[in-house]
């Protein structure tokens, strides 16, 4: 008796929406140019620090603690090669699509992932911003919905404007909101 | 009693809102009832002074939760303690009074009121905290009578709500007829809230006067759906493991028990350290005092696990009021959990091997946020969980409460033979070989022999997991089935999803699979290793119907 008011007619199958015909829009580009400054930057800086603990003249450090410290410079540094590698090929894979009522989310290199958030199951909506987001004018639009924490859905590297776009037309989505 | 209060107050009530013709009979009797608790506590209230107990009690509580950590202190320092009562006493003295001061300042400064839609509470004695409770937002009311409430006729009301940050608010002594009303009242505001279409007006009062009771009594019709013996209770302790409760009520007598049972032993002239040394006894001997100790081990536990089992489920009832579903049981502490079907977000039926062997199966209603609990007593009584019935009962049930569904008869589609190829081929047996030639390579054959065991097992259980993993869907639900020797059914209505998920690696793209996942409020169900087809058709069709439908998925 739940369900009875649902109906159900006879759709043309090729009309329906189908997940697999996505029309993915890329982040903004500043994102992953972004990202990659900052894993620089950090790594550069991680080599500096170590660099000016194994070469400061104040105290006298055993020699295997500095064989320690050079190579962790080696290991810093191929971890930030590889991270950059990897940020270079899967930054571009990500991206995000909007439709009439639901908003999707791909990512992934190896394994590829698409989370789609039916909008009538949003309960709230944060735009997060930290301070390198800040100086460079993009957003990450969070979602909540009653899934859980675990299960937050967010788009990073949104220009900001486009973010605000975003959260206007999910707030003025009929049936979002309201049930929550 | 209060009954009595709530027609009397009737009367002076008149409604700020304008009265229209049309009514229909539900509208006027939740408007009327609505009104009648707020004409009792518009005010500020204080609880009952049996208040006072419930604070103690939950003092203490606390504080043996605390003495865990200075029991083997006090173990150690026993005799002495006990022969000093100018140590003693002074301490024993102080803690009871704090204790009483305590409870009293709790009970003086919880404060409750009851306003339009809302229940406020005021409370804390140094923290002050000011809830705000609006009814709508109620997950869930659970009466609670504890054992030393039994005679008063007083019970905890606890209102829980779902949400991102845990709130809850529990109401200590209540009496247990206005506890109940309110109950309904609240639920009465989720009905009225989910009809909205309804008309909403209110019902001039004369009508309201004489609809009220016909409507009480119609509401207090129950349907019996469920119970359960004692017997199956016992047989629910031996299937599943229950020992937790029973351990958890008891943890601040463990290092009692744990002196004792050494105590015990010693005078037997057992020493366990003594009797595991290999220099003084073979292997064999050995190996069967292990086995010995493992057997008496799984009966005691077994004999734990019946006791918490009882504990939770004695006097174990289903009901069914309108569409309101409850559950009473326990032995001390008598719980009560009502759920709206509406609010019920996934089926889960249950069955380890042991219960394929007895032919029972562990049904479970689940609401949204009972994972936030985590495995606790506290989920176990919030959820609405039917404990070993026969599969005819089970079957009866699931009807009862979906019965548009078709689990008994649906068939199910098996995932993929990659996701064998997957665990098998690509993690087990890798790590199997790694193990095995490392073994080998220090002669450790011995070893390497006796690890084939683990392995295989493992490789069993695995072959098991996908000979279990199905899925299947109708028009309004979607089934899986899972398991590794047990097999447990999940079924949820589609509308319900909060969230999809497609996950693919670039393997499973080449062999055109896909990893399915459906969030819901009660939790994610996974079908893994699905075709590609299969899963987007899936997909598209929950996305669909949770699009298109505009029921309300709590």
């Amino acid at each position: 008796m739940h369900s009875s008011t649902f109906s159900n007619q006879l759709i043309d199958s090729q009309t329906l929406p189908d997940l697999e015909l996505l029309p993915k829009q890329p982040l903004s580009s500043r994102y992953a140019k972004t990202n990659m400054v900052v894993i620089l930057v950090s790594t550069i800086l991680t080599i500096l620090v170590v660099l000016a603990v194994k070469y400061q003249p104040f105290l006298e450090i055993p020699a295997h603690i500095t064989n320690l410290l050079g190579f962790a410079i080696w290991l810093i540094a191929a971890l930030g090669f590889i991270m950059i590698v990897y940020r270079r090929l899967a930054d571009p894979l990500k991206s995000y699509a909007l439709r009439e009522h639901d908003l999707s989310y791909s990512a992934g290199l190896v394994f590829k992932k698409t989370v789609t958030q039916p909008i009538v199951r949003i309960q709230h909506i944060e735009l997060k911003r930290g301070p390198i987001e800040r100086k460079v004018g993009l957003a990450t639009i969070q979602v909540f919905s009653a899934g859980g924490a675990l299960e937050t859905f967010q788009i990073p590297g949104l220009p900001l404007a486009q973010a605000q776009k975003l959260r206007e037309f999910i707030l003025r989505h009929k049936g979002s909101i309201e049930h929550a | 009693m209060p009954n009595t209060k709530l027609s009397g107050n009737d009367a002076a009530n008149t409604h700020e809102e304008t009265t229209s013709e049309v009514n229909t009979h539900e509208s006027s009797h939740l408007s009327g009832n609505y009104q009648n608790n707020q004409a009792q506590t518009k005010q500020w209230q204080r609880l009952s002074p049996i208040a006072i107990l419930f604070f103690a009690m939950s003092f203490i509580q606390g504080l043996f939760g605390q003495l865990i950590y200075i029991a083997p202190a006090l173990i150690i320092g026993y005799k002495q303690i006990t022969e000093n009562p100018t140590l003693w006493l002074p301490i024993v003295i102080t803690l009871l009074t704090v204790l009483a001061i305590s409870a009293v300042l709790k009970f003086y400064y919880f404060q409750y009121r009851l306003s339009k839609n809302t229940i406020e509470i005021r409370a804390g004695v140094f923290k002050k905290s000011h809830t705000n409770l609006p009814f709508s937002r109620i997950q869930n009311v659970k009466l609670e009578q504890p054992i030393y409430y039994r005679l008063t006729g007083y019970a905890c009301l606890q209102l829980d709500t779902a949400g991102s940050s845990k709130q809850e608010v529990k109401i200590a002594a209540l009496p247990l007829a206005f506890a109940e009303a309110l109950k309904k009242e609240i639920l009465a505001q989720h009905e009225k809230h989910n009809n909205e279409d309804c008309s909403d007006d209110k019902k001039p009062l004369a009508s309201t006067l004489s609809t009220h009771d016909t409507n009480l009594t119609s509401a207090q019709q129950e349907t019996l759906l469920n119970t359960r013996s004692v017997k199956d209770l016992i047989i629910h302790g031996v299937t599943s493991n229950r020992i937790w409760i029973f351990l958890g009520a008891s943890a601040p007598f463990f290092d009692n028990a744990y002196a004792f049972i050494n105590e015990k032993l010693s005078n037997y002239g057992i020493n366990l350290a003594a009797a595991f040394d290999l220099n003084t006894h073979s292997w064999l001997e050995v190996g069967l005092y292990a086995l010995t100790i493992t057997f008496l081990m799984m009966f005691a536990l077994t004999l734990f696990s019946i006791l918490g089992s009882v504990m939770t489920f004695y006097g174990y009832t289903l009901s069914k009021v309108g569409d309101k579903y409850i559950r009473r049981s326990g032995l001390f502490t008598k719980h009560e959990v009502t759920m709206r079907l509406s609010r019920l977000q996934m089926i889960i039926q249950k069955q380890d091997w042991l219960d394929m062997v007895l032919k029972r199966i562990n049904l479970k209603f689940e609401q949204s946020g009972a994972k936030l609990y985590g495995a606790s007593t506290q989920a176990l009584n919030n959820k609405i969980m039917v404990p070993s019935i026969t599969p005819e009962q089970s079957l009866q049930l699931i009807n009862e409460v979906y019965p548009e569904n078709n689990l008994s008869t649906v068939n199910f589609t098996a995932i993929s033979k990659h996701f064998l190829v997957r665990y098998l081929a690509y993690m087990l047996l890798p790590l199997f070989a790694f193990c095995q030639s490392t073994l080998l390579y220090t002669a450790q054959y011995e070893l390497a022999a006796s690890l084939i065991v683990p392995f295989v097992f493992i490789g069993f259980l695995i072959v098991m997991r996908w000979y279990r993993w199905g899925y299947a869907s109708d028009e309004h639900f979607i089934y899986v089935r899972k398991g590794y020797v047990g097999v447990d059914y999940y079924c949820f209505p589609i509308y319900k999803v909060q969230q999809t998920t497609l996950k693919q690696s670039i393997m499973m793209e080449k062999s055109q699979l896909a990893t399915t996942r459906f969030i819901l409020a009660a939790g994610t169900i996974t079908i893994p290793y699905l075709s590609q087809n299969a899963a987007y058709q899936l997909l598209n069709k929950t996305l669909m119907q949770v699009e298109s439908s505009d029921k309300s998925w709590m």
